[in-house]
This record gives structure tokens, sequence and C-alpha cells, in this order.
């Protein structure tokens, strides 16, 4: 009786909301000149296509068997829990952001973010607590990636990299050069204590995959084809990082008109 | 004098373009509370919450308008019949690509941070944080409004729009096909298929 009442209820809302609304969805119109000159994101550079293909499925598998399982374990942990080992991870990529916003010429971002480190691994308890955002000193991150193509260098060819996942050419660049100068990573190797780099590097995939889980899901349950969504959203998300401007001003607007008969 | 003109100009611009995206900001804030209702009701069963994402999604987002420009260069070459198909498979795609970002809802808290009036573009932008326990995301909606009716033209999730990655994704897809509409119809059927299938079950 119940379930015959709730779908009675869902029928008539549907019913109702499609008279009432729907003709005029049905109605809207584009321009066919809207979509001649909005190529962006059509052709990334992909001269590696099929082996690149070949790694992403690697990559996907070994998600679903591995990453997938331990994020979806470590999001059953108390959020304070949570959030101190996010905290602790992001507290140790400052050093190496301050110096990359230093060499784009953002002193006053790489003042806050030396000022972020001490404060967060002080007062903050090694970084677990972020001390820092509540004081105004918000977390802004940069690579070597963006700093080169502040530099001026082109992304390069698409890649996907082996567990590491999509990259480019001067983000892979940019990536050997975070391991090679990496402050912490050259502390640990000095105390022989090597072993914690690829923790470190492990517990961070596991922290950003667990930020994610219902949207990898969703893009990767729902694409006619994951690969194409990936390579697109990779390039979307780095082109926002190197601009440092808001995703609304710097996302290209799709072309849509909308006219009605 | 003339001063005074142009400032009493300007002001009555901007108290209108600000009303605008008040008044955009209020519709999807009724629009979200529609779906995230369905969410919450731990009775419905997953079918009837996928019906009602649906039908708000078809009332308020361009379906038609996106489907043309996802379609890119294959949507002149195509019959009208094909076309058709083509924008009824689309919206079909499109309602399952939102009701399954919302498969993980939990009672998550949400919440309108901004709205503003792009006047070059003529599209008003809508910025919504989604609160979890460990932190926050920002989608940033694109609402266009025509004939007295918003519609959403756009949903940027983290800096990633929606619609440029369907249209990469589907060039990616069309190009297999050699950008035939009609046999790409079947490979979006096939999806939309599987994808229906794992939001009821």
């Amino acid at each position: 009786m119940n379930k015959f009442i709730q779908f009675s209820i869902t029928f008539l809302f549907v019913s109702l909301s499609n008279h009432v609304f729907s003709a005029a969805s049905d109605d809207v119109k584009t321009n066919p000149e809207d979509f001649e000159t909005s190529t962006y994101e059509d052709e990334i550079y992909d001269p590696l296509e099929g082996i690149n293909r070949a790694i992403f499925s690697f990559n996907n598998t070994a998600d679903r068997i591995i990453l997938e399982p331990v994020a979806k374990g470590y999001k059953k942990l108390p959020s304070p829990v949570q959030s101190g080992l996010g905290n602790f991870i992001n507290n140790l990529k400052l050093p190496l952001a301050a110096f990359n916003q230093l060499l784009q010429g953002q002193g006053e971002n790489a003042v806050e973010s030396t000022g972020r480190f001490i404060i967060n691994s002080t007062i903050g308890i090694f970084g677990l607590i972020d001390v820092a955002d509540n004081i105004g000193l918000e977390q802004k991150e940069e690579d070597f990636g963006q700093t080169l193509a502040t530099w001026g260098v082109g992304d390069g060819f698409y890649v996907v990299l082996p567990l590491f996942g999509p990259s480019n050419l001067r983000d892979t660049t940019g990536m050997i050069m975070t391991m090679m100068t990496d402050p912490i990573n050259a502390y640990a190797t000095n105390q022989g204590q090597s072993w914690a780099i690829p923790m470190r590097t492990a517990a961070n995939a596991v922290d950003q995959r667990s930020q994610i889980i219902d949207e990898v899901n969703a893009l990767r349950d729902n694409s006619v084809d994951y690969y194409a969504a990936v390579r697109s959203s990779y390039y979307q998300n780095r082109k926002a990082a190197i601009m440092n401007t808001d995703d609304d001003v710097l996302t290209p607007l799709p072309l849509i008109s909308i006219e009605f008969e | 004098m003339k001063l005074t003109k142009h400032l009493f100009f300007i002001l009555i611009s901007f108290i209108s373009i600000q009303a605008n995206a008040n008044e955009a900001k209020n519709w999807l804030n009724s629009e979200i509370d529609l779906i995230i209702s369905a969410y919450k009701n731990e009775n419905l069963p997953n079918e009837n919450k996928f019906l009602m994402v649906e039908q708000t999604i078809n009332n308020n987002f361009a379906g038609t308008g996106i489907a043309k420009f996802v379609a890119g260069k294959s949507w002149n070459k195509a019959s009208k019949d094909v076309k058709l198909e083509y924008i009824k498979l689309f919206k079909r795609h499109l309602a399952l690509n939102i009701s399954s970002m919302m498969q993980g809802y939990s009672n998550q808290k949400y919440q309108l941070t901004d709205s503003r009036y792009d006047e070059k573009n003529k599209v008003t932008l809508i910025d919504m944080e989604i609160f979890s326990d460990t932190g926050s995301i920002q989608v940033t909606w694109r609402v266009k409004k025509s004939k007295d009716r918003f519609f959403v033209i756009d949903l940027l999730v983290a800096d990633i729009s929606l619609v440029v990655t369907k249209r990469s994704e589907f060039n990616s897809m069309l190009k297999t096909v050699d950008y035939n509409l009609f046999e790409f119809n079947k490979k979006l059927l096939a999806q939309n298929e599987s994808s229906y299938q794992k939001i009821t079950n």
C-alpha cells in the first residue's frame, strides 16, 4: 500500500510538472552557427592515444581493486582523523608550494604559504590541525608544472602515467622536479627513512581519492568514453590551476543560446 | 547634469543586474531543494528518485541546446529524425549523469554563496558550496534567462565543466563512427541502459 502511494505521488508529480514546464524546455532552440567556433577541448593533442588507453585501462583496474576500496575504508574513519591526516599531508606540500609561488612572482602567496607552514607545524601540532585557515591564511597549491606553464612552457602531448594517472609532457617534467627537490623527501632520505617517501605518495593518493569517490564513479558509470572524459577533465582542471582565477572566468563558456520559436 | 544622468543609468543597470542574479539564485534554490527532497526520502525507490530528478532536469536545463553543442560537427550532417532521437537520448543521459552524482547523497548541507550576472555573455553565474565532514566542494551553475524563464546551460564542479567534458567525450566517440549521429545514437542508447540499471538497482 505504502509503495502504491509513493508511486502515485511520484507519477502525479511527474505528470503535472511535465504539463506545466516540459513544453517550454523542449522549445529551447540554438542557432546553427553557435557551434562553429567552439572547437576547444575537442582535440587535445594525444599522439600516444593507443598506449595511453592501455595504461589508463591498467590504472582503472588498479583503482577498482586497490585505491577505491582503500579510499572507501578511509572514508569510514572518524572525520577528525580524516581531517587530521589530510591536513598533515597538505602541510608537507607547503614548502615546495611557497618556492613555486616565489618562482611565479607571487610574493604575497609565498609569504602566506610560509606562514601557514610555520603556524600549522607548531601550533597546529605537526600540521594535524589547520590553525592557519582560521586566521585567514588559505591553502593555495602551486607546483613545478604550473611554474613552467607560467614561464610559457606549453602542455606538450597528453600522457597517462602508470599509477600516477593523467598528465602531459610539461606536468610530468614538473612532477619529476618535485620529486627531486622536495625538502621533506630529501630530509627523509638523509635520515635513512626513504621508505616514508612512497608511503607519503600513497597516503596522498588515498586522501585525494576519498574526496572524489562519487564524482569518479558517476563519470566512470555514465561516460560513453571514460578515457576522453578524464582527459578533458584533467585539462580543464590544470588550466584553472595555472590561471589561478575563478572557474567561471576561465572555463570556456559553451556557446549555447536560448531562443524560442 | 550629464554626469548625474550617467550615474543614474549605471545605478539602475546595477540594481536590475543584481535583481536578475538574485531571482536566478532563488529559482535555483527551489529546484535543488526539489531534487534533494527526493533523495532525503529513504523510502522512495531509486527508480522514483531518478524519475523526479529527470523531470526536474528536463524542465530546467537547456537540454536541446546542450545536446546540439555537445554533438559538435556531427549535428549538421544528421537527418531531422536522427536529431530528435539524439536529443531524447541526450536528455536522459544528462539526467542519468546528474542522478548518478546524487547517489552518494547523505544529508550534506549546501549553500548558494554568490550569484552574479555576466553582462558580456548574458549569463548568470551562481556559486554553490556543498559541505561534508572533511571539507567542501564548489559548484558553479551557469544560467540563462529566456522569455521570463531560467535555464541551466552548464554545471562546473571543481573547475570542470560538465558540458565541455561531454563535448570532448562525445567527440572522441563520434570520431570512431565517422561523425555519424545515427550510429552514435546506438552507443548512447546502450550507455543509457547500462547507467539506468546501475542507478535503479
